[in-house]
């Protein structure tokens, strides 16, 4: 390979956050010319690797050759303007502001007013072959279609390398094959792309290399005739179940959760059930809908009424799958009931969950994805946020019991190991680990009949990580169950009884992961399984 | 090394924490030592009395206040609803007698306060700008019904048949009229003892409730307060409930100390003067964190600094100036002290 | 390459045509709340359809005109600003003034004016560099400011007998057709038309619409966010200090009492003619028709009073038809975000 070949070229680069080392010597050369691609599962540091050239991160340690310059420190507008462009999956891009506005977004000066804005991007959205007008609102356009004003928006700074990352996740099958054409007919007048993602089909159609990562280390890059869909997945997954996960309790009973046909306008007719005792995983990519599954059982979202024609479908649909009790539909009052797009059996009873107080009522438990955003009160004390839930267990006649209250506290605190100076700390100060154990604190005082923990792990150090595993084993062993989502594949498949795999909204398959490979299971995930 | 660099900074925050924290106490003891040493009126008895006398209306609208900031809304309706509710509370005194009239209007501030709450709620108005904006338009809304109401014209509370006596005794009356053994007695004023009263009910009611507490909840992050089973709306009615009924006193307050009432005028300032003595109490706009004992310490330095500054005769416009300078220092430091923590 | 870029037609051709007529107008509010009340009047027993009430009218509503043009920087950035009432009525006092001890009318007038930039440049600072809250500090600002000019006039309103001072605003200027216009109107006229020109056709103007329709992608993209945000609300306090001295030289007279409630009703207003508070959106001409649906409104509603006996009670009902539109435009505002999020 010689070296005015290589357009980018990154040498022992080490990033890391506080508590998580997100990049250990991450080396990696893209050849000009070529489409690069970077795969890997969540969390194994692509979009580190990508923000740090980018100029969002700034990187500890390595060096960076772009273009056969060195880059020390940059921001996002200089990268750009050196030729390195990215298009993330959340678009850069203003919504109220129009196409060829956002094509020449911060340069209105260099191009010299609207109007030439406007003709330039027309150029541009014709050489690669849109139509789009741009005088429309970003706002009114279809995925598809702000990606397209993302490329034209690099190819407007004449970018070397264009990087993608996961361009793929919000096009239909026919938008992609466009993004292709397109992809390939930029290659062909000499751009570099480096294109990240999952799903390892369109790598296979598209991408002349292939890096894989794995826990922020470059695993290896080679050429993508040397390397078959089997292998590519056992490096993404890497190591084998290792004895980082306690055993998995085996104590599932009866069915103590049944959905059928839950709908909202993401979700298409989830059906499951859960066993009492059962640890239950949901296995699925970003996005594909897992978080709203759970949030509309626990009824914090509100659920797509159905509309006559499609509760026919449902009810024509149903008696080939699940036989519901007849009297259900014989009597009125339950037949409406059952008109909303959720059927909820809990115990075998019909339960309907409008908001969280009826969910928590119900016997569900929530631990909200983003701990910060929607779980814990930062600025309150690790005991307020604990005896949030169980208000009613520490007050009397409406009045607080402060004694109680403190028992609670101390009791979970004691029983998580949250280490934390005091019960008065506010939970903004503690580790990530310990503001999540806060939170299951929270739920362990309740002791729901079903816990849901949407992404457990995120963002926690190893340790606290074996310490949650241990929790949510001690409650299955208690005769709770656990619905657990998690974008760490070998996570998952350690602690679960049973695994669902979601792909864009549907569940694409039931797995043992005791007798279920990976590979299948990760195939599942990512959409491509019955391909194969 | 590191480890001792941190800690060494973190204790150079607790000082200026501290300061932060307790800003309004030590504003109010050196405004009383200055002026205290400036102007030797400050500290007869006469004065006292004077200072005690001026508990009136804002105290209580201030405490409503709190509850609202605490919950991390906002109300601007209190001019409109203290004149709609004296308005129509001064016009039953002649028709259904005085102590009905004021259960009437204390009935009425809870039902306008449930109003604007759930107004906010039903269309998802749930941060401080729009509430500001939909209560701003609520109070014009309320202040021309009360004009309306009223004909425009002003109520003379001296024409009325029938004697008024606890509006008297809200008016000028002290502890020393129903207990004269202690000459003491005769500094305290009636509507202080009822501030009071009403203080220790709501102190009682946020800290040790668990209505109060889900207040805090609320208004510290209203989204993990609804996930965590927080009936995060219900409480949002509730405390513009509570603002009503403090209000409806405040305004019951108010209209006993002028002897004519006019609509509109009588309810004026009173959202500015609210907020500013929470906030300057040191509860967070941010929402979550407060107390109704740091509103009376706000309260108190407003009636202090009025206090000192009519003793050294600064012009009355000037005061007005001192006053938004007051309010715009404090919401800077309230953010500041927020965006530290 | 035809599937890209069909979907934009495809999408609205499966919307009924009535839907399409909904939207059309839910965008633009503010006209057909106008077409509403025109119609309402021909109902009136006074004909308005005349060229001098609509004289009158425009006359009356200009100042709050300039402020609502100066008001769309601030809330197309995604923050209001509530301080403009008191920096009209102060720039007004000041001009009034520092006229009556002496100084040239230039000058003064430039001093008031300039007095706004201040104000602007310290709202900025709070807001952008201190990041505070933009509603709460600026209310907060307002009240100090109205101190301040109740302080500077003593409480009463200050007049002053300069001729050329009562000249900026009374003059009338020969137009064609319509025969003359009231200079205070041509001088709103070109505050219009300048800040048009800046936000439609300058760099800085449309960083504004960028910034407000996302700061972060903005940063990103290399636009100065801090300098255009503060800039913005320069522009704002400046457009209000100029409402006010056109204001002040239209009655010879500034006064503290001038627009104690103008910074919610103009930031209302603002909102009703489409610019949102959401930031990036709306525009001058936006603004302008939704002051003037707020000064149809009270303009309209007096015209029907001449007639009733109690000329005093439908000044009432003014207020009370005004609080009724701010608080179902605002709520109208709201409810659509709300179930936009929450239809997942």
């Amino acid at each position: 390979m010689e070296n005015s070949d290589i357009i980018l070229s990154m040498t022992d680069v080490n990033k890391s956050f506080p508590g998580v080392k997100a990049l250990t010597d991450a080396s990696i050369e893209v050849r000009k010319g070529t489409v690069h691609a970077v795969v890997g599962e969540n969390g194994a540091g692509k979009s580190t690797l990508m923000k740090i050239l980018s100029g969002v991160h700034t990187k500890d340690s390595g060096t960076i050759i772009f273009d056969g310059e060195t880059i020390e420190h940059t921001t996002p507008i200089q990268s750009i303007r050196r030729g390195l462009s990215i298009i993330y999956q959340e678009f850069n891009l203003v919504n109220t502001l129009t196409v060829g506005e956002n094509i020449f977004l911060g340069r209105f000066r260099e191009m010299k007013g609207l109007r030439n804005s406007h003709k330039k991007a027309r150029e541009l959205l014709d050489s690669i072959g849109s139509t789009i007008n741009t005088h429309s609102l970003v706002g009114d356009l279809s995925a598809a279609e702000k990606q397209m004003i993302e490329i034209t928006k690099a190819l407007a700074f004449d970018s070397k390398l264009i990087i993608m990352d996961e361009p793929s996740s919000s096009l239909t099958a026919d938008e992609l094959k466009q993004l292709f054409v397109i992809i390939d007919d930029l290659r062909k007048k000499g751009v570099t792309m480096i294109y990240i993602s999952h799903k390892l089909d369109e790598i296979f159609q598209l991408c002349d290399t292939v890096t894989v990562m794995r826990d922020g280390i470059i695993v290896d890059t080679k050429p993508i005739d040397e390397l078959t869909r089997n292998d590519m997945i056992a490096m993404m997954i890497g190591r084998e179940i290792e004895n980082e996960w306690p055993e998995r309790p085996r104590c599932a009973g009866e069915v103590i959760l049944e959905v059928q046909n839950l709908r909202t306008k993401k979700l298409k007719n989830i059906s499951f059930t859960l066993k009492k005792g059962e640890i239950l995983g949901f296995v699925g990519l970003v996005g594909a809908g897992r978080t709203e599954i759970v949030k509309a059982i626990y009824g914090a979202d509100r659920v797509k009424n159905l509309k006559e024609k499609d509760l026919k479908q449902t009810e024509h649909g149903e008696s080939n799958k699940t036989k519901m009790p007849d009297n259900d539909i014989v009597n009125t009052k339950k037949a409406k009931k059952l008109k909303s797009g959720k059927r909820m059996l809990i115990n075998g009873k019909l339960v309907k969950t409008r908001n969280p107080r009826q969910g928590i009522h119900a016997g569900i438990g929530l631990l909200p994805e983003d701990r910060k955003l929607e779980g814990l009160v930062l600025q309150f004390s690790v005991k307020e946020n604990i005896v949030m839930s169980s208000l009613n267990k520490i007050s009397k006649f409406g009045f607080l019991d402060a004694s109680r209250e403190k028992d609670i506290a101390d009791k979970q605190i004691k029983a998580l190991s949250i280490k934390t100076p005091s019960p008065n700390t506010k939970t903004v100060t503690l580790s990530g680990g310990n503001q999540q154990k806060c939170i299951m604190g929270r739920w362990l005082e309740i002791n729901p009949d079903i816990l849901i923990l949407d992404e457990p792990t995120r963002g926690i150090d190893v340790g606290t990580k074996y310490e949650i595993y241990l929790l949510i084993k001690k409650i299955a062993e208690n005769g709770g169950s656990v619905i657990m989502i998690s974008s760490e594949l070998p996570e998952v498949l350690a602690m679960s009884n049973r695994v669902l795999t979601i792909c864009d909204g549907e569940i694409t398959g039931e797995f043992d992961p005791e007798v279920a490979s990976a590979h299948e299971i990760m195939d599942a995930a990512i959409g491509g399984g019955e391909n194969d | 090394m590191i480890k001792q660099e941190t800690l060494e900074r973190k204790t150079f925050y607790k000082v200026g924490d501290f300061v932060l924290e307790y800003l309004v106490i030590i504003m109010i003891l050196a405004l009383v030592i200055v002026t205290a040493i400036v102007e030797p009126r400050f500290l007869t008895a006469a004065n006292f009395r004077n200072v005690m006398g001026q508990f009136g209306p804002l105290s209580f609208t201030a405490l409503g206040m709190t509850f609202i900031i605490m919950g991390g809304f906002i109300d601007l309706s209190l001019p409109g609803m203290i004149s709609l509710i004296a308005m129509i509370t001064l016009s039953l005194f002649d028709i259904i007698g005085e102590i009905p009239a004021m259960m009437v209007g204390m009935m009425l501030g809870i039902a306008l306060g449930s109003l604007n709450g759930t107004i906010l709620v039903k269309f998802g108005a749930t941060t401080q700008a729009k509430a500001l904006f939909i209560t701003f338009g609520l109070s014009q809304l309320y202040g021309a019904l009360s004009q309306l109401y009223t004909g425009g014209s002003p109520i003379n509370r001296g024409a009325f048949e029938h004697p008024a006596p606890l509006t008297q005794a809200l008016s000028s009356g002290t502890v020393g009229d129903l207990f004269p053994f202690y000459s003491f007695f005769n500094y305290i004023p009636f509507t202080f003892i009822v501030f009071l009263v009403f203080l220790a009910i709501l102190f009682i009611f946020q800290k040790k409730t668990r209505l109060g507490r889900s207040i805090n909840y609320t208004g510290g992050n209203f989204v993990a307060a609804e996930l965590g089973g927080i009936p995060t709306k219900r409480i949002t009615v509730m405390i513009y409930a509570i603002c009503g009924l403090m209000v409806a006193i405040g305004a019951i307050v108010a209209f006993s100390r002028a002897n004519v009432a006019a609509p509109v005028v009588i309810g004026a300032n009173f959202e500015r003067d609210s907020i500013m003595a929470v906030v300057v109490g040191g509860t967070s706009l941010a929402g979550g964190r407060g107390s109704v004992l740091r509103t009376v310490l706000g309260v108190s330095l407003i009636i202090l600094l009025s206090n000192c500054m009519n003793l050294m005769r600064i012009d009355s416009h000037l005061q007005e100036t001192f006053r938004g300078a007051v309010l715009v220092v404090a919401i800077w430091l309230d953010h500041r002290r927020h965006a530290k923590g | 390459m035809t599937i890209y870029t069909t979907h934009i037609q495809h999408r609205q051709d499966t919307q009924s045509f009535g839907k399409k007529v909904l939207k059309v107008l839910g965008k633009q509010k503010a006209l057909v709340a106008i077409a509403v009340i025109l119609i309402a009047m021909l109902f009136s027993s006074t004909n308005i359809f005349t060229l001098s009430h609509l004289r009158a009218f425009l006359l009356v509503a200009s100042p709050e005109l300039v402020i609502a043009f100066g008001v769309t920087f601030a809330v197309i950035c995604r923050a209001c600003d509530l301080s403009v009432g008191s920096v009209m009525s102060l720039s007004g006092i000041i001009a009034v003034q520092m006229i009556n001890s002496g100084v040239p009318v230039f000058l003064a007038v430039l001093m008031a004016i300039l007095s706004g930039s201040v104000i602007g440049f310290i709202n900025g600072f709070l807001i952008v560099k201190q990041k505070t809250e933009a509603f709460i500090i600026t209310l907060g600002m307002g009240l100090l400011l109205h101190g301040v000019a109740l302080y500077i006039s003593n409480g009463r309103p200050v007049s002053t007998r300069d001729p050329i001072f009562n000249a900026i605003s009374n003059t009338n200027i020969p137009i064609p057709v319509i025969g003359y216009l009231p200079s205070i109107v041509v001088w709103m006229l070109l505050v219009g038309v300048i800040t048009f020109c800046i936000l439609r056709y300058t760099s800085f103007g449309r960083n504004c619409y960028a910034l407000g329709g996302d700061y972060e992608v903005a940063e990103h993209s290399g636009i100065n966010v801090v300098g255009t945000k503060w800039t913005a609300f320069v522009i704002t306090g400046t457009c209000a200090a100029i409402a006010g001295v056109l204001l002040s030289s239209r009655f010879n007279t500034g006064s503290a009492v001038f627009g104690e409630l103008t910074p919610l009703i103009v930031n209302c207003s603002v909102v009703i003619g489409g610019t949102s508070f959401a930031g990036g959106i709306g525009g001058i001409v936006q603004s302008g028709l939704g002051v003037l649906v707020m000064h149809m409104l009270r303009y309209g509603l007096s015209m029907f009073s001449i007639e009733g006996a109690f000329v005093s009670i439908n000044q009432f009902v003014q207020t009370l038809v005004i609080g009724i539109v701010i608080v179902s435009i605002i709520a109208m505002d709201c409810y659509a975000i709300k179930r936009k999020k929450e239809d997942v």
